[in-house]
Order: structure tokens, then sequence, then C-alpha cells
């Protein structure tokens, strides 16, 4: 029951109290801070020309936002396998199981994700990347699979980091993901399952060739978008030092003091992408909803 | 439940059958089982987390705990800096949720006006702050908007997080004001109410049974979110955690008793949320 849209009176109000907001900021920012807006200072850290290739290559802001994306999708395949095995542990028969998986979901959800990457973060990057001995690993590398790496994840340098971030956001994505998932196999009616088992069908055999299939088709959509909320709260990462586009922001305005345009550039970069992905994610959802019916 | 559905069930017994009472055993039995089971999986992982970690070269040092939560003098007790961050936390959070309720039912009654501009203005606001992260916000706000309008650090976390919580507040006033019967406006109609008496005699008092518990998730998000006002220096719980983490280096100790004190706080509020689910909750 969508209202027509229409000139009222509101409108003149808040055309008039947005002009003058509008101004308010305008003369604030020219006459009381004598700030000096420098726009083109700003592409060269999109886009350099790189003087050793003599190619156009990304510059901090684009290898950030590349981080960022390559981090984010890295942390929802880890934490969409975690978050799919806490999920049976959710809907297991076993109070044991359905008691760890409830854990799980209830202690990650209900602390600041803030909290648990530096305890996830200390955790995994002081005891348990030693134990792993990434650094070694890189270091024998080939050439070529080097290449291969920094592609995928991030320069040899960084990779230790980088892996350490990537589990800790996967970590506590996969709670979110945990209940997506239960609520997805949830939703198939039990008639499915019923009719799975009259055909003598195990337990294993009903949830691989039954239910999955099914309960796929309503995963995926809010899975696409849990991936758009990674990137979101990849964002917090940038406080452990991984020079992901919010970091790679605070990098540039400390380096150029170019205050204004740095976060506006950072806040319209996070937008493009979250609302092109949005897009995409809508797009699947009426392609799946086409496909059901 | 579909997690037992894959078995035949059984027959439905009476309790007071034979069958029924050994059946009730069994399962008490079991139960305890598998309690026993989780506790001992529980203190299986502390263990191994606190003598991996020792092996490792980290010195658990648990006794350097309680002085920065409680400081006890020669006047009786104070708190120590980890409640003094708990209390602020509780200021921002109090403060950002009585701002993030205005910006909310703003934002709704907006996106539901006949208005194009308002309109716009309201979708502009909910899809900037949902489409971008919260920390890029608190920055923005911080060291952009912070000079421009002259407003302090404390005004700008609180600014921060409202705003952000807002457009989420936004769309559950949306949802709990659609949620209301057309009957009721056409009614409220048809006794001569203006817009603006309809929803305050009217909508609004139907609408806030629905949207009070959403509401209260929302501040749970909220006190965990303003764990993030750390990066402007605010010293909140978690701020002061890092600086007793900086001059001690008590890191997990520190972290876990952080991490604890969140859990209660949102615990308590996920209780309070379940007891106005049921309490609330619009029969017929």
């Amino acid at each position: 029951m969508r209202k027509p849209a229409k000139f009222t009176r509101l409108d003149a109000i808040l055309l008039l109290l947005t002009a003058l907001g509008a101004l308010a900021l305008g003369y604030r920012i020219k006459v009381g801070l004598h700030y000096q807006w420098n726009w083109s200072a700003i592409p060269q850290y999109l886009f350099h020309l790189d003087p050793a290739t003599g190619r156009w290559a990304p510059n901090l802001l684009m290898q950030g936002l590349f981080t960022t994306i390559r981090l984010s999708a890295w942390a929802t395949v880890l934490a969409t396998v975690i978050g799919t095995l806490a999920a049976f542990f959710r809907i297991s028969s076993s109070l044991f199981k359905r008691m760890l998986g409830r854990t799980f979901v209830e202690l990650i959800r209900n602390t600041p994700p803030l909290v648990l990457i530096f305890i996830f973060y200390f955790f995994v990057s002081d005891q348990i990347m030693p134990i792993l001995a990434i650094d070694q690993l890189v270091k024998t590398a080939s050439p070529g699979t080097r290449q291969v790496l920094t592609w995928l994840l991030a320069p040899p340098e960084q990779l230790p980091a980088f892996l350490s971030a990537t589990v800790t956001v996967a970590m506590f994505e996969a709670a979110y993901i945990t209940e997506i998932v239960r609520a997805g196999i949830q939703s198939i009616d039990r008639g499915q399952f019923e009719a799975a088992a009259a055909l003598g069908f195990s337990r294993t055999q009903q949830m691989w060739y039954v239910i999955l299939p099914q309960a796929l088709q309503r995963i995926l959509p809010p899975l696409a978008g849990q991936f758009i909320s990674t990137i979101k709260d990849s964002a917090i990462v940038s406080v452990i030092s991984i020079q992901e586009l919010t970091f790679q922001g605070m990098e540039l305005m400390a380096a150029t003091h170019l205050i204004f345009e740095c976060w506006i550039t950072i806040t319209a970069l996070y937008l493009i992408l979250t609302l092109t992905l949005s897009l995409a994610v809508s797009r699947l959802e009426q392609l799946l909803r086409r496909g059901l019916t | 439940m579909p997690s037992d559905s894959g078995a035949i069930l059984p027959p439905k017994v009476s309790a007071g059958s034979d069958f029924g009472r050994n059946r009730a055993r069994a399962d008490s039995r079991r139960v305890a089982l598998d309690l026993t089971k989780f506790f001992l999986v529980v203190a299986a992982v502390a263990g191994l987390l606190a003598v991996g970690t020792e092996r490792l070269g980290y010195h658990w040092q648990w006794y350097r705990m309680p002085r920065y939560l409680v400081r006890i003098g020669d006047g009786g007790w104070r708190p120590g800096p980890l409640l003094d961050g708990v209390l602020i936390t509780f200021k921002i959070s109090g403060l950002s949720l009585i701002l993030c309720f205005s910006f909310g039912l703003v934002a709704a009654l907006f996106r539901l006006s006949h208005s194009y501009l308002a309109r716009l203005l309201a979708r502009l606001y909910v899809e900037l702050i949902r489409n971008t992260p919260l920390l890029v916000q608190i920055f923005f706000i911080y060291f952009v908007l912070g000079p421009v309008l002259g407003i302090t650090r404390f005004t700008s976390a609180v600014l921060a997080l409202s705003l952000f919580e807002g457009a989420y507040a936004a769309e559950i006033f949306r949802a709990g004001i659609l949620s209301i019967p057309r009957g009721q406006w056409e009614a409220a109609r048809s006794l001569g109410l203006s817009t603006y008496k309809c929803y305050r005699a009217v909508i609004l008092p139907q609408a806030v049974r629905h949207v009070l518990p959403p509401l209260t998730s929302q501040a749970i998000s909220l006190v965990k979110d303003s764990a993030l006002v750390s990066t402007i220096a605010i010293y909140d719980l978690t701020m002061q955690g890092q600086a007793i983490i900086a001059e001690t280096f008590l890191t997990f100790e520190v972290w876990f008793t952080v991490a604890a004190i969140y859990l209660i706080i949102t615990v308590i509020l996920s209780i309070l949320v379940n007891v106005m689910e049921n309490r609330l909750r619009v029969t017929g």
C-alpha cells in the first residue's frame, strides 16, 4: 500500500533546512577551518604509473580495496565450512552436540567483534602461526608460487598476518553463518525427511541428496548478504595493522593530511563495493526464485 | 524439530505406564551423560589452552587481575580501571540508545510519509549507513565532522554510534508501523484525527509492542559496537583493556576478563529480550 509521493509542506521545510545546513557546513569548512581542498592529489593513490615497468598499477587505496576483497572472500569461504559444521551440531539429535554448537554461537555473538579479534589474533599469530611455520614455507617457495600466493592471498611478507586475520574474521562470521545454515535446513518441510527415510536413505544420505540441495537455494541469498557484512566487518582488522582499505586510509591521512578527501574517498569506495554486491545479491535472489517456480 | 524426524517416531506413551517411566529414566540418564561430556570438553579446551600457551612461553598471572577491577584502599573500595571503562561504555551506549531511537523514528516516519524529499532523505540515510563499515563512519565523524562542527571526541562517538544504530532502528520502526492493520488507520481517520494524532494516539502505541523486542536486540548490538569507539581513544572498557595490556602484558587475562564483562552485559540484555517477547506477544 505504497502512497504516491508528492510535494508537500514538509518538502519545503526540509529543502530549506538541507540547503541551510549545506551552506553552514560549507561556510564552516571554508571560513572557519580555512580548509584547502585538493582533490587532484587523490587519483594517484588509486592508480599510479609504475616507474619500474612503465605500466599503470594499483596504488595504496586500490591495493587496500583488493586486500579487503581477498580477506573477506577467503574468510567467508572458511566461515561457511566452519558454520556448516556448527549448524549440523546445532540441529543434531544429541544434546551434547547441540550444547557445543549453541555455546560457540552464543559466545561469539555476545562479545564485541573487536575484542574477539584481539583475542583470536594474539592467539593465532603468536601461538599457532609459529607452529605452522608459514614464514619458512613462503621463503623457500619458488618465485612462481610466490606470484600465485601474492595474487590469491597477500604479498609474502604480509602472508602470516593476512592468514591470521582471515582465520580471525572467519571465526566470528562462522557464528552468524551457523544460524543461516541452520535456519535453511530447518525451513525444509519435515515431510521431506520422512519421505527420504521411507525410501530407506540413511541420515547422511537424507541430508546430502534430499535436504541440502533444497536448503541451498534458501541459504545462498543470506549467505551472500553475510559476505557483504564481512566486507564491512573486515574494516575492524585495520586495528591489528592488516593493510586493508581502512588501514590504508589512516596511513594516507597521516602522510598527506588530506583528511576530508581521504575519508570521503574511503567511504565512497566501500559504498561502491557493497552497493554493487547488493545489486548482485538481489539478482541472485531473482534467479533462484525463478528457478524454483 | 527436524533433528529427530529422520527416525521413525516412537509411539506416544502415557507417563504413568511402566514403559513410559523407564523411558523417562533412560532419557534423564542420557541428558546427564551429555551434560557431563559437554563440561568435560569445555574443561579440556580450557586446559589445553592454558597448558599450550604456558609451554609456548606465556605466563598466566590471573592473581594480578582483581586490582584492575576493584581497588581496595583505606577508604573502602573504588572501581578499578576496568569498571571505570564499563561505566563509560554504559554512558556512551545509553546516550546513543536514546538518540538512535529518535533518529530511527524520524527516519521511519519520513520513509512512510507522502513527502518526496523526506522519503529520499530517509532512504539516503539508511542506505549510506548500512552500506559502510561502522569503523569508517566513526573515523569520518571524528576526523571530518568533528573539526567542522567543533564537537568533542565523546560527542563524535555518541553521534557515530547513534547514527549507525538509528539506520537499523528505522527499519524496525518501519516494520512495526506497517504491521498495524490498515483498518486502524481507516478507523482513526474516520474519527477525524489528523496524521499526527493518528500516529500519536492510535498507531504508535500499538506498534510499541511489535518494536520493543527487536529494539532491545538493537541495544545489545549497540553495547557490542560501542567497543569500536576505543579506536578514537575513548576510555571505554575495550580501551581500558588495551591500556592495561600495554602496561602489564597480561594479554590473555585482560582480554578474557573484558570479553566476560561484555558477555555478562549482553546475556542479561538477551534474557530481558526473551522476557519481553513473552510478555508482549501479540495475541489474536
